[in-house]
């Protein structure tokens, strides 16, 4: 009788779990480029913990992994020269001090070297990875095209890359909205994403479902207590019979 | 329970956008304010399962890891340098960039410090000053007996004296630009202060490349939007209560582990 204690426990730690994403999402429900998840739960088949005349094999459910959810985030217009947000799939790849790194979140500036770097002050790559400078004094506003050429006035000064995953499940989070590839596939470009200059890409959590979805997991978890609570009677009161007997 | 501190930082978050909004909001009017934004970012996610790890010897492996975010901070609050209308004044001390550039204006701390608002007047010396009376760089005096004071789109000054028919140049204002405008530190009193992040400034004359060109009687109005800024308002607060609705939902759900039966 212990299993429908386990089994439960096992429902109501996924359930935690999947809480705590929920509230991820909401949490980042304004962040720029950030693309929602959900978890996925898969049965775990276990030994019974008391097997006389139970059902064989015990099928317990486990977390298997966390979904990401890549479609594209509303575009929001912001008119600053260097926001850019990208229309299609790809990221934008910024060289960081831990090594290189992928973004959606396309909130670019210069810094006091004139080179476009993220608000944090990591490089972004061009698209064959070296940087994109842009000097003050020459004349001219910058405008970059949607296929990423950077121009200052009618000088071409650079290209944005922007690179795609041929399985984007194998990207890792690492916070501050950057991506690490944690798998040895290489980046390749991606000829059919476009930039927008001027715009940025808010999420893609869509705060109903999210909501809607907490709601499920919460009676859920109120369903599996009752189970535990109902399976607690029955071997309290099972132990009372059987005392009435002798 | 993860959920509530996720939440919590949620909360956190909007808070300070609503704190940006209403500064935005409450500077609507200000000469030369550039508004604010802020950003966010997600926090460090702590990784359960390795996406990409072994799953056996054949070489198999792990398709999708299992990563928890632990919820948003404020990556960074920003300012928007882009150009605000250029409001008509009639006051002949009131110049307006219209372009890249800032003002240099010496604080009595004895350091330069940078602005766009052109709303200038004289003092008892003549000086041309900011409305709190801090020294306009380089310095441009205004004679006592001056009639008429013209100041050209490339920033010459000229005067023309009682009994003079031909105006004489007094002298030549100058701006200053950054290679990041955003590095800049704001001073309150529509002043900015170099930073290492804003880069050391270059000076040139109005209208030159890189700088814009002054606009004599008018001051350049701040470039917040408040239509933009009312409805940054409303998202700021349903996303403030959607994460007092997690909470709520976790203080639930541990409520409920805490009536089990045993």
């Amino acid at each position: 009788m212990d299993n429908t204690l386990y089994v439960g426990l096992s429902r109501q730690m996924v359930l935690k779990r999947e809480m705590d994403i929920i509230a991820n999402n909401i949490a980042n429900a304004d962040t720029t480029g950030f693309k929602f998840e959900s978890l996925m739960t898969k049965e775990v088949p276990g030994p019974p913990a008391f097997t006389q005349g139970g059902p064989r094999p015990i099928k317990f459910v486990g977390a298997d992994g966390v979904a990401r959810d890549f479609t594209q985030g509303g575009l929001r217009r912001t008119d600053a020269p260097l926001d850019l947000a990208i229309e299609g799939p790809g990221f934008f790849k910024v060289n960081t001090k831990a090594g290189e790194r992928y973004t959606r979140d396309g909130r670019f500036r210069t810094d006091d070297t004139g080179r476009i770097t993220t608000q944090a002050g990591d490089v972004l790559a061009d698209e064959g990875g070296g940087e994109i400078t842009i000097d003050i004094t020459k004349p001219g506003e910058i405008s970059i095209s949607p296929d990423g050429v950077v121009s200052q006035g009618s000088e071409r000064v650079g290209k944005v890359g922007v690179f795609q995953f041929a399985s984007l499940s194998a990207l890792e989070k690492t916070g501050d909205n950057l991506y690490q590839n944690a798998s040895n596939q290489a980046a390749t470009a991606a000829p059919d994403s476009k930039i927008r200059q001027g715009m940025l890409e808010s999420s893609n959590v869509n705060p109903i479902s999210q909501i809607t979805r907490m709601i499920e997991v919460n009676r859920a978890y109120e369903q599996v207590t009752q189970m535990i609570s109902a399976e607690a009677d029955l071997s309290r009161n099972s132990v009372a019979r059987l005392g009435r007997l002798q | 329970m993860q959920a509530l501190r996720t939440a919590a930082t949620g909360m956190a978050a909007q808070q300070m956008n609503v704190e940006v909004i209403s500064n935005n909001i409450a500077n609507m009017n200000t000469v030369g304010f550039k508004k604010q934004r802020a950003e966010f970012q997600d926090l460090l996610y702590q990784t359960l399962v390795q996406a990409g790890a072994q799953s056996s010897d054949q070489g198999t492996i792990v398709p999708t890891g299992v990563q928890i975010g632990a919820g948003v901070k404020t990556g960074s609050v920003y300012r928007i340098n882009t150009q605000g209308a250029m409001t008509a004044t009639g006051n002949k001390l009131d110049l307006a960039i219209n372009g890249r550039g800032f003002f240099q204006i010496l604080t009595p701390a004895g350091v330069n410090a940078y602005t766009r608002a052109g709303n200038f007047s004289v003092n008892d010396q003549g000086q041309l000053v900011t409305q709190d009376g801090y020294l306009v760089q380089p310095a441009i005096s205004i004679p006592q007996d001056a009639t008429e004071v013209s100041i050209s789109p490339t920033g010459q000054v000229q005067v023309t004296q009682a009994g003079a028919t031909t105006p004489s140049v007094v002298g030549q204002l100058e701006l200053a630009s950054f290679m990041n405008e955003g590095g800049l530190s704001a001073q309150g009193g529509n002043l900015f202060l170099e930073t290492g992040a804003s880069g050391a400034p270059t000076t040139g004359t109005p209208g030159q490349a890189g700088f814009g060109q002054l606009m004599q009687g008018y001051t350049e109005a701040s470039n917040v939007d408040p239509v933009t800024e009312i409805t940054a308002l409303i998202v700021a607060q349903r996303a403030y209560e959607m994460n007092s609705k997690v909470i709520s939902t976790a203080d639930n759900m541990l409520g409920v582990a805490n009536q089990v039966k045993s």
